[in-house]
């Protein structure tokens, strides 16, 4: 009982001592909280949302034979193959393409011969890679109808990032 | 016990902060709660997701050398095809079928037939108006003007007119005698209003025309005759003080002038009154003939360029600018528009088409591309209120810098409360006025500016960048897109909000950028000079000109 009287008397002197200051610390933290959130809601503007960067674009390269042929997966390359001329962005399809991947022999080379007969032998491939291009006239209709299939889906599905020449054919348009 | 008095501690420690509460306390309690609670409540979502605004453009996966990648729109995303026409339907048709692209004659026929969607506004269409003056504004019939449409036509091709100069000021005759073209298969030649003699003749003569409708009292018809020798025939437009006067006189000193003058009131009010009521039929109708413009470069010694405009082009820029408007803020039946910019410049033609074909009333005045500012121009009728208006970026910037410097005369309490408004657009719901800057030697408005003159206005401001040789607009500003921009191609916000920038390209044109002059593309970013490609540009392709880059946010900018 001695406490509790002890605390009233204790309480009712220090009522009476902060009646109307404006400084108590109770004031003071209030004020403190009320000042922030009048900045923070009135006069702070929100920063701006940040968008990580686009990657840049990949440039469009005239390639000659020898200059594809690094570009197949390995040494962390990325993996292209030309198509009639066209030469596609195949690294989403690491997996078939790639190294080690069932079509890995097109990678850094002209498929041209390969899907128009729809084999992945050595002998689809050019052999001499400072020559001229596979010009593919022996080829019958029904091998060009696959050609022309499987290049349409190349377009769909992948980028062409550049165009393969005959060597010694890159400044031409 | 060190738990117990340490509590003991805490509970006296707590009681006695709480026990100093007096009548302060009560009333920053208060304040604070109020405050939390009207930010709970008066707190309004921003028009658009700010991510949007952040990237408002796409670049290209592959670019070649030499060049930066292409950018188009989000809303036209690379690999579909650009915007190129309005989806025409027939009326009948369902809203699924898949419309044409449409041609200047659809636009007409459209304003004519009144809105087509289901819904409270079917069949509604917009009022055609001329303001005369500053007190006098004339309400034009549709199927008045449709009379007048094809009484004109008719006249001009039954006499073998091949290609007509329109030399008219904004009026309703400018529209009428521009879609009497579209539909008789004749040539149409935009010339700018209210050029010196020599210019005038020069533009006749590059653009081959071989009749001109011009205004009574605006045409130097004797000195045109003597100097351009393949001028045929002449349309006068009366106004209604000069109607007493003899307008068929042909120039002097030719017995056997080869010009052959009659005039607009001859030719509408001399057919009976039931001719010309039904347009020519939608079937069998021929390919659109084409819309010769002059581009006025703004320099006083400079020519005028001329562009051949297929209606392909047109179209595929009228297409553009009705899909840059958000769907919630469409054009209708209740907007007024006003081109405070003569018609004969292909931005304010495209977006006055635009407002014809979705039902949009459209006022026409003939002072308010000659204004100074913004409030001359609306000051011409104070009875109309415009919701559109197309101005120009010299007008804008002199509303703008009166009104800044009227600010700097008032009180602070007004400037204060200004840049609180500034900080928290949006403005008025409905309102909105568009600004063209044409690339080279205009005056260039920042965003600063602009968030100035969306807060004095109460409207929103959408900023164009137009060129010669593309129907509409390059590249232009969202309609929600608020932001204060610096001119530090690193940093996005900056209150200094000094740099400007054009926005993103439309749904027709896609934008990239050609090394030129040692300013190259590279992996920071893409700069050099705008070439501009797409269905609504002249030749499918056109070099601005000038350099800009692009921002971080993917919106062009040109440098000066």
């Amino acid at each position: 009982m001695d406490y509790v009287e002890q605390r009233v008397a204790q309480a009712a002197s220090s009522h009476e001592a902060t009646a109307n200051t404006l400084l108590t610390p109770l004031n003071g933290l209030l004020l403190a909280a009320l000042l922030y959130v009048a900045y923070a809601f009135l006069f702070r503007k929100p920063p701006p949302p940040e968008v990580p960067a686009e990657p840049p674009a990949t440039v469009f390269r005239t390639f000659t034979p020898r200059t594809l042929l690094p570009y197949n997966g390995e040494n962390g390359m990325p993996v292209y193959l030309a198509v009639r001329g066209k030469v596609f962005d195949v690294t989403r399809g690491r997996n078939f393409y790639g190294p080690g991947g069932p079509y890995s022999n097109f990678a850094g080379r002209d498929a041209s011969r390969g899907l128009a007969c729809g084999s992945f032998d050595e002998e689809m491939l050019t052999k001499d890679l400072d020559g001229p291009l596979d010009t593919l006239e022996d080829l019958g209709p029904s091998e060009m109808e696959a050609l022309g299939g499987w290049e349409e889906r190349f377009e769909e599905k992948y980028l062409v990032v550049g165009r393969l020449v005959a060597a010694g054919e890159e400044k031409e348009e | 016990m060190g738990l117990a008095s340490l509590l003991v501690a805490l509970d006296e420690g707590v009681t006695g902060l709480f026990a100093q509460w007096n009548l302060w306390t009560s009333i920053l309690t208060t304040a604070l709660v109020g405050l939390l609670t009207y930010q709970l409540v008066a707190r309004r979502d921003p028009d658009i997701h700010p991510f949007l605004l952040a990237r408002q453009a796409q670049g290209s996966p592959v670019r070649y050398p030499g060049e930066s990648p292409v950018y188009r729109c989000v809303a036209a995303p690379h690999g579909m095809p650009l915007n190129a026409g309005l989806n025409v339907k027939e009326p009948g048709a369902s809203k699924w079928a898949r419309g044409r692209d449409g041609d200047l004659r659809d636009i007409w026929r459209q304003a004519v037939a009144g809105v087509s969607d289901e819904g409270p506004d079917k069949g509604a269409t917009g009022r055609l108006l001329t303001v005369l003056g500053t007190d006098k504004v004339v309400d034009h019939s549709l199927d008045a003007l449709t009379r007048h449409i094809n009484l004109v036509g008719r006249h001009l091709a039954d006499h073998g007119a091949r290609r007509v100069a329109i030399y008219l000021p904004n009026s309703i005759e400018l529209l009428v005698a521009l879609f009497a073209c579209a539909f008789y298969d004749l040539e149409a030649v935009l010339v700018p209003f209210g050029k010196p003699d020599d210019a005038l003749i020069s533009m006749l003569r590059r653009s081959s025309s071989d009749t001109v409708v011009t205004a009574s009292g605006a045409f130097p018809l004797d000195f045109v005759a003597k100097h351009y020798p393949g001028l045929r025939r002449l349309v006068w437009v009366l106004d209604d003080g000069s109607r007493h006067l003899d307008w068929n006189a042909v120039p002097e000193g030719a017995a056997t002038s080869p010009v052959a003058v009659s005039t607009w009131q001859d030719v509408v009010n001399g057919s009976p009154a039931a001719a010309g009521r039904e347009l020519p039929p939608l079937r069998d109708q021929k390919p659109p003939s084409d819309v010769v413009v002059f581009w006025d470069g703004g320099k006083p010694d400079e020519e005028e360029e001329l562009v051949r405009f297929t209606a392909a082009n047109l179209i595929s820029g009228v297409a553009a600018q009705l899909a840059a408007i958000p769907t919630s803020q469409r054009l209708g039946p209740r907007d007024l528009f006003l081109p405070a910019d003569s018609l004969a410049s292909t931005h304010a033609l495209v977006l006055t088409l635009a407002a014809l074909f979705s039902n949009a009333s459209v006022a026409l005045s003939a002072a308010a591309p000659r204004a100074d500012d913004l409030a001359a121009a609306v000051r011409a009728a104070p009875d109309l209120r415009p919701t559109v208006l197309v101005a120009t970026p010299a007008a804008l910037l002199k509303t703008q810098q009166d009104a800044a410097a009227a600010r700097r005369r008032s009180s602070p309490f007004a400037r204060l409360a200004h840049a609180r408004r500034v900080r928290h657009l949006p403005a008025a719901p409905h309102l909105r006025r568009r600004a063209r800057r044409r690339p080279g030697g205009r005056p260039r408005l920042s965003t600063a500016a602009l968030a100035d003159l969306r807060v004095l206005t109460g409207a929103r401001i959408v900023y164009a960048l137009a060129a010669a040789r593309v129907a509409g607009a390059v590249a232009q500003t969202g309609l929600y897109d608020y932001r204060l921009v610096g001119e530090d191609a690193d940093r996005l916000e900056d209150d200094a909000g000094s740099g400007s920038h054009f926005g993103p390209p439309l749904t027709s044109t896609e934008v990239l950028f050609r090394d030129k002059d040692g300013v190259r593309s590279d992996e920071t970013g893409s700069r050099g000079e705008i070439i501009v490609r797409g269905p609504c540009v002249a030749g499918g392709e056109a070099a601005l000109g000038v350099l800009g880059r692009m921002r971080k946010d993917n919106t062009i900018a040109c440098y000066v």
